[in-house]
């Protein structure tokens, strides 16, 4: 990260005022191999931050930049810049990580336009399969309670319908995406007979953690357990204050954890080859999120993909990774939101599945800063503080940690 | 089409982003990388034009020709060379997890000035796609007392800041 500014690149932009960085925590797994990863604690941005157009950069023909200036408004909370941004021009363009709670009202704006991508996200649950009370080890029960919850009502009363089910971890555009593959189906009677095989321990509730975000993602997930498995179900919706310590423990996996099922969003920076970033992280020897002893036929594959030099190659054990992971049930797994943005009229923005990349924005000439329009009012004082989350479903309330 | 012909930048937005992910954003807008990955997740070529396995261990990089650093210097292969052992130096470079991270044996060697191999201890076939996460800063951001590096002006360390 960059903690101020300078002409310290080759990209696009030249960060000529402000900074935005993290400070962190590092979170070890092992010491020997040394496997560690980093916790978000603080973030630190200037309450305004301007990039300026590199006109020298190399590749300005085709891609661009093709705005000056590209000032981001730190001291706007998230809800206070999406009201600008939908009632006025000038004040706000861009506002990224837009609730699907919030997508109707962008959709009404006059002033904005809602944009969406099928974005590189997962939301799934992990299973806690280190439970020493209750049989989460066993696959039964992990294919029952794939099979006890409705993925098509969860996207679309829990996230306005901006989300693509999942059959494991790897979406259908990316590369690794086992030909035919589709989500368990929603069969409450074969959910019941498997669960009720497996011996799950009378009156034990089954208990789903989450983060606040996803506490209405939450009871759906409850709601459908109960209702297909006929057990009682707890939810533990953990506090801001609490989540760091949480996902360290997490990630150090020392502690035992006191849920059965959390509620998590992670996310990936490519389409190439997910069992990297995604499903090792999840079910691998040191993958931040393994909650449960390692998996030694996940990480036989794992350590075969790894070295596979040949794309191709890589790619098909990529794909015997993802099936592996779907027919172990060894998440619950829900879908893959869709990352959504209010954009102003006069603003041509196109997503990245992966990052929020600017150089290819334009505006049109009844852009306000091309006809003399926009805000006069300079930033507040620094806070020093992230962004307040908020409680709504999407991105921006999932921890950051370990990225 | 050749850069003379590029549009010029014109306008101003506002943007507010909430993402957690917001530094690496800032990152990506104003440093590349050997490789940068493209609206549908899939990688390109960015500061290297090209890539080749020589054998199972060695890992080849043609190097753009005709780039500058923003402060006018001239991009080579010696500015990777001392960001890899910059970044070598550090058990956890990267905030994402050492997953991340290359080998401790890895060496990076300066062919020449448009040429770079890497050679690892043994084969990596991520190793290109770690490639989007080792950042490309110029000589100025490592050199000198006030140089901030990747949080040497702020922690005292890179550890954890790259």
């Amino acid at each position: 990260m960059i903690d101020e500014p300078g002409p310290w690149g080759t990209g696009p932009f030249t960060l000529v005022q402000g900074a935005s960085s993290i400070t962190t925590r590092n979170v070890i797994m092992t010491a020997t191999p040394y496997a560690a990863a980093w916790l978000i604690e603080s973030e630190q941005r200037t309450p305004e931050l301007v990039l300026e157009a590199n006109r020298r950069h190399w590749n300005a023909a085709i891609r661009g930049p093709r705005i000056e200036r590209a000032v981001f408004r730190n001291a706007l909370s998230p809800s206070e810049a999406l009201d600008l941004c939908l009632t006025t021009d000038g004040e706000v363009d861009i506002v990224t990580e837009v609730s699907p709670a919030d997508a109707a009202r962008v959709v009404a704006s006059e002033y904005a336009d809602l944009v969406t991508i099928q974005a590189n996200r997962v939301l799934t649950c992990i299973i806690n399969r280190g439970a020493g009370d209750v049989p989460l080890s066993n696959v039964d029960v992990r294919r029952a309670l794939n099979l006890a919850v409705d993925r098509q009502r969860i996207i679309a009363e829990g996230l306005a319908g901006y989300a693509t089910p999942l059959s494991a971890l790897t979406s259908p555009w990316c590369s690794g995406f086992p030909a035919g593959a589709a989500p368990y189906d929603h069969d409450p009677a074969k959910a019941r007979a498997l669960w009720e095989s497996a011996g799950w321990p009378a009156g034990r509730p089954l208990r789903v953690a989450t983060p606040e975000p996803f506490a209405g993602v939450a009871q759906l997930v409850a709601s459908d357990l109960r209702r297909s498995l006929g057990i009682a179900v707890d939810i533990i919706v953990v506090p801001d204050e609490a989540l760091p310590a949480g996902a360290r423990a997490l990630i150090e996996k020392k502690l035992p954890a006191p849920w059965d099922l959390l509620v998590h969003a992670w996310f990936d920076l490519s389409s190439e080859a997910p069992p990297a970033a995604v499903h090792r992280e999840f079910f691998g020897t040191d993958g931040a999120f393994r909650a449960g002893p390692p998996d030694q036929g996940f990480d036989a594959l794992y350590d075969e993909m790894k070295v596979q030099l040949d794309g191709a190659r890589l790619v098909e054990v990529a794909e015997r990774i993802d099936a592996y992971c779907f027919d172990q049930a060894l998440a619950v797994y829900l879908c893959a939101p869709q990352a959504l943005y209010a954009v102003n009229k006069h603003v041509s923005f196109g997503p990245y599945r992966t990052t929020f990349e600017i150089a290819e924005v334009t505006v049109n000439e009844q852009h306000w800063s091309r006809t003399g329009g926009g805000r006069t009012v300079t930033a507040r004082a620094d806070s020093g503080q992230p962004t307040p989350k908020e409680s709504k479903p999407g991105f921006s309330g999932a921890a950051g940690n370990a990225c | 089409m050749t850069n003379a012909l590029a549009p010029p930048p014109v306008g101003t937005i506002n943007i507010v982003d909430p993402s957690p992910l917001n530094w690496l954003f800032i990152t990506w807008n104003t440093m590349e990388e050997p490789i940068r990955i493209d609206e549908d997740g899939r990688a390109v070529m960015a500061l290297a034009e090209d890539a080749e396995w020589l054998d199972d261990k060695t890992l080849e990089l043609r190097l753009r020709r005709g780039v500058s650093f923003q402060d006018g210097e001239p991009f080579s292969a010696h500015n990777i060379k001392q960001n890899f052992d910059e970044m070598q130096r550090w058990a956890a470079p990267h905030p994402p997890g050492t997953w991340l991270n290359f080998p401790p044996e890895s060496e990076a060697e300066v062919v020449d000035d448009h040429t770079l191999r890497f050679h690892f201890p043994g084969p990596d076939g991520l190793a290109l796609g770690k490639m989007r996460g080792f950042h490309i800063a110029s000589t100025a951001f490592w050199s000198g007392p006030d140089a901030p590096g990747f949080g040497y002006k702020k922690f005292g360390s890179g550890e954890g800041h790259w």
